[in-house]
């Protein structure tokens, strides 16, 4: 366009310009937005979220053997685990978890130092809680996971 | 009584030239009917194709892609606490509304739908809707005055600023399309209907009449109708950044919805003084150019097949809602909808409703696009300044507006000038 700006100005070039940006956006299809009960958003892989206890799928025990490296790990110092040894199979198994949901910024360094890779951050990304109480999460919640509610009418 | 309706439909007149009251109260009752229902329609269609816009979905969960919002948003605006503030002036508080619906409504009186389409045919039609229409400047200063805050009384007077200032280039783009009713054809009229039927008989919409001449004048009323009708990218009185809503900061529920009315029927009146003016109003495209029997009925069929495709597009909708139980409901209504548009087009096929329709329907596509307009402008530009908002106003369209209306005035007489010319010569 070599056009000099009074005739651009005169002829309202920019202006229509601007006008055919808008029109050519108008197709529903293209909307960002999400339906979100309907519709839920993939998160991305690396989402850190809800954070879970993992138990062995085999035999059917927490993979935590209370080495203690996930408490030391976190900044804010919110994790508590406490064990005792099962005088069976020697094992170090955790008797108590208490994972303060409500200081976690999700940083995930609990998860990179677990040494048996039993807790993670998942991408579960609905994590509101209806207290503060309830944000302390215990060993069977973090096994769980928490359900949420779904959306119904 | 069906004697009475067939008689009174055969006479092919306004109920103002019948001399009928009681057809004159049908036609206004039908046309506030009418009015609101459009202006509840504008409310969806604004937010829908402004989120489109925007790249977002817009009212998505009251009813079918939120085809039921605004009636639920009127309905908490019914129920709403009514407020007047403590030190308000409660008579002009209560007044100042009141007295903007009216103004609004009121324009309409003249609005020719079709050639038998319009309440009364005043012989001062269009200077009776300018006069009428700028009273609701009125009723926009009491609604500031009376509020007793800050940003009410900056709004309202920003507000009659501006529609003081751009009546002015209004006016004279107004007075330009009158001026071309009367030349060439000597006949010149102020009357809404006379207007059209001047296009007709000079087989010309006034916005292709002396190329530019008349597209300059329409150019010059279009924005200018943007800023009487405080819409963006004229929206200053309600700049939300600095004045939170402008004249009706004060105002809730019922009486805020009255502004709201009234905003919107505005916003219809000028768009019908645009379409009476220079888009040939109730007038089919090209019919002088497609004319015949052939193309009369070929055009005749356009509004039912509007309705139609509208209710297969309501249909497929339907068909292509979410399978699950929380949406059974939305699907059904949704497609009964479709269905009562389907019927109502079945209706505007029989022969003779299909006539009487023509008229209103290109009216009402006329006024839809600039009602389109409205919206695309608002999607796209930023508010102006206010200072830029006046240079606007007085140093560009009433300048271009007073060249244009001399230049079509010259032109015009151009025949006349040739003439006189030529018989002083030997």
């Amino acid at each position: 366009m070599s056009l000099s700006p009074l005739i651009r100005k005169i002829l309202l070039v920019d202006l229509i310009k601007g006008l055919k940006v808008t029109f050519d956006y108008q197709k529903p299809s293209e909307a960002i937005t999400e339906q979100y009960p309907l519709e839920r958003p993939v998160v991305y892989e690396r989402y850190r979220g809800l954070p879970r206890l993992k138990v062995d799928p085999e035999k059917g025990n927490s993979m935590c053997i209370v080495c203690n490296l996930c408490a030391l790990a976190c900044p804010e110092q919110l994790i508590v685990v406490k064990g005792e040894r099962n005088p069976v199979t020697k094992r170090k198994e955790p008797v108590s978890w208490s994972y303060d949901l409500s200081r976690c910024m999700f940083c995930g360094l609990c998860a990179e130092a677990c040494s048996t890779d039993a807790l993670e951050l998942t991408q579960d990304f609905e994590i509101a809680f209806y207290t503060r109480e309830g944000m302390v999460l215990d060993q069977a919640a973090l096994e769980t996971g928490h359900e949420p509610k779904r959306y119904e009418k | 009584m069906l004697d009475a309706i067939t008689k009174y439909l055969n006479t092919r007149g306004t109920p103002g030239e019948a001399g009928s009251m009681l057809w004159a109260t049908i036609y206004i009752l039908i046309i506030t009917i009418g009015i609101s229902l459009a202006v509840i329609a504008m409310n969806w269609l604004e937010r829908k194709i402004l989120a489109h816009m925007q790249i977002r979905l817009g009212p998505m969960r009251v009813g079918p892609h939120g085809l039921l919002q605004p009636f639920a948003d009127a309905l908490k605006l019914l129920i709403k606490e009514d407020i007047i503030p403590e030190n308000a002036d409660k008579l002009v508080f209560w007044s100042a509304p009141v007295v903007v619906t009216m103004t609004a409504f009121t324009t309409f009186l003249v609005v020719p739908f079709g050639r038998e389409h319009a309440v009364t045919d005043m012989n001062i039609g269009i200077l009776f809707m300018l006069g009428i229409s700028s009273l609701g400047v009125l009723g926009i200063i009491m609604a500031g005055w009376s509020s007793n805050s800050h940003y009410p009384l900056m709004g309202s007077l920003r507000s009659s600023a501006q529609m003081v200032s751009y009546e002015v280039a209004m006016g004279l783009a107004i007075v330009c399309a009158v001026l071309m009713t009367s030349l060439q054809t000597g006949t010149g009229t102020l009357s809404m209907i006379g207007i059209v039927q001047a296009q007709a008989q000079q087989h010309t919409w006034f916005i292709f009449k002396f190329f530019p001449l008349g597209f300059l004048a329409f150019a010059i009323f279009a924005i200018a109708m943007v800023a009487e009708t405080n819409r963006a990218p004229f929206d200053l009185p309600e700049a939300e950044s600095e004045l939170v809503a402008g004249f009706h900061t004060e105002y809730s529920g019922f009486r805020w919805s009255l502004f709201f009315l009234a905003e919107y029927a505005a916003m219809l009146a000028v768009s019908s003084i645009a379409v009476t003016l220079w888009l040939g109003g109730w007038m089919r495209p090209f019919p002088h150019w497609l004319h015949g029997p052939i193309w009369d009925l070929a055009f005749s069929f356009l509004p039912a097949l509007t309705l139609l495709v509208l209710c297969e597009l309501c249909l497929v909708g339907a068909a292509r809602m979410p399978k699950i139980p929380q949406m059974k409901i939305q699907t059904i209504g949704l497609g009964l909808f479709g269905l009562l548009l389907g019927f109502a087009g079945l209706v505007l096929l029989l022969p003779g409703v299909r006539e009487r329709v023509q008229d209103i329907y290109w009216f009402t596509v006329k006024i839809a696009f600039f009602m389109y307009l409205y919206i695309w402008y608002r999607g796209t530009f930023p508010r102006y300044r206010f200072d830029q908002l006046m240079k606007v106003g007085w140093k560009v369209l009433l300048p271009t507006g007073l060249g244009v209306l001399i230049a079509t005035a010259i032109w015009g007489l151009l025949p006349q000038i040739s003439s006189a010319i030529l018989g002083v010569l030997p």
